[in-house]
């Protein structure tokens, strides 16, 4: 046989040959290990991605507020409702261009259209928004000629919050939400 | 060239014999190719750009506004895009900033005193029921100049500047009031009023 004719040296050399080589720290050296800044990497993204609280956000437009009566309110040829909405610690007041809104919103008179239905622990009036939908809805429901008035001037007592102002904003824009059928377009009056 | 003494066949085996066999005994011991390293450099690109991108655009974006106890939007039924153009004016419960000036325009009012007449009388130009507040309108004077400048660059006119008004949910509206009178008297034409965008039902 072939292999029983070599040598104890030679067939020594060939296994010291044939052993494939092991590869040396120093061979290693030459790649970075980016490994822990990879899991550096990883752990700041979740972090990032968990943490971060989404909020999103809308802006309502609007235009410089105006005192007596005078203001960027668009003239219509036609008939037109001109409503204003006052809001106070009793409730909201609804005034239009024929006169005051009687409460309860039928006809006209003096007083509050939708009467403030509670006090909130900081003082501010609990309003309610669904009556003032449904009056504003009714009020532009009344003549055809309203039909395309998108304009309302909204004003309110000197100690009245922001909240309350975006709350009856929100109410008079349209009769669901995320509608626009009534008054979109706002007007701030300046409380005389 | 003779070969290294050592590969020399001494005894045993022809010098062909010792080659075969080595060749042999190469092939025999010859891993298989294995994939002992993954190259993750690609990977680890990939994720340093979206970490960066997000990082950036959630700095940008208007889900940045810090909402502290001192801030707080109020919530609207608005599902509409945030308008992004503009100068910034914050009214916090204590303090009034605008644009990236960290330094308060105003600050430090009591709340029942700005609920009753607005701001105190050293603010106003002509007494307390004045609505016009001097250092906001010197404030925006600089910010309108600067805005003016861009308009300018960019051939848009220099018609009216625009405001993104950030309001706490508790301010009064006397106080809402002033900062909007101001800033129409300081030729901010147009306002957008933040709001917190929700699909709730807002109650009273």
């Amino acid at each position: 046989m072939a292999k029983s004719s070599l040598s104890a040296s030679q067939r020594s050399k060939i296994r010291r040959l044939a052993t494939p080589k092991e590869q040396s720290p120093e061979d290693e050296g030459g790649e970075l290990n980016i490994i822990p800044f990879l899991d550096i990497i990883v752990n700041i993204l979740i972090f990032v991605l968990a943490t971060v609280a989404i909020t999103f956000t809308a802006t309502i437009e609007t235009t410089p507020p105006s005192s007596g009566g005078k203001g960027p309110r668009i003239i219509s040829e036609s008939k037109s409702l001109n409503l204003t909405v006052l809001i106070t610690n009793d409730g909201i007041s609804f005034k239009a261009a024929g006169g005051s809104v009687a409460p309860g919103c039928e006809g006209i008179g003096p007083g509050i259209t939708i009467p403030a239905i509670g006090a909130d622990p900081d003082g501010q009036p609990v309003l309610d928004y669904d009556a003032v939908t449904r009056c504003a809805k009714r009020l532009k429901d009344q003549s055809p000629d309203f039909k395309d008035e998108t304009q309302i001037r909204i004003t309110a007592s000197n100690n009245i919050s922001y909240r309350k102002l975006i709350g009856t904003i929100d109410a008079v824009r349209g009769s669901e939400p995320n509608k626009t059928d009534l008054f979109p377009d706002v007007l701030f009056a300046v409380p005389r | 060239m003779t070969p290294p003494a050592a590969a020399q066949p001494s005894v045993g085996g022809s010098v062909a014999q010792y080659k075969a066999e080595l060749r042999k005994a190469k092939r025999r011991n010859e891993r298989d190719h294995e994939i002992d390293f993954l190259n993750i450099t690609a990977m680890l690109d990939m994720m340093t750009i979206i970490l960066v991108f997000l990082l950036k655009n959630m700095a940008s974006s208007s889900a940045s506004i810090p909402q502290s106890k001192d801030l707080t939007l109020p919530a609207a039924f608005l599902q509409t895009e945030p308008h992004e153009e503009g100068v910034a004016v914050i009214v916090t419960k204590s303090q009034i900033l605008v644009g990236d000036n960290p330094q308060p325009v105003v600050q430090h009012w009591s709340r029942e005193s700005v609920a009753q007449s607005g701001l105190d009388a050293i603010y106003k130009k002509s007494g307390i029921n004045d609505l016009h507040i001097v250092p906001l309108a010197e404030s925006l004077l600089h910010v309108r100049e600067i805005d003016n400048r861009i308009r300018n660059e960019r051939k848009s006119g220099s018609g009216t500047s625009e405001a993104i008004v950030i309001v706490d949910e508790t301010t009064p509206y006397r106080l809402l009031i002033e900062v909007l009178y101001t800033l129409g008297a300081s030729s901010f034409g147009k306002y957008h009023l933040m709001v917190l965008s929700t699909k709730k039902s807002a109650d009273g």
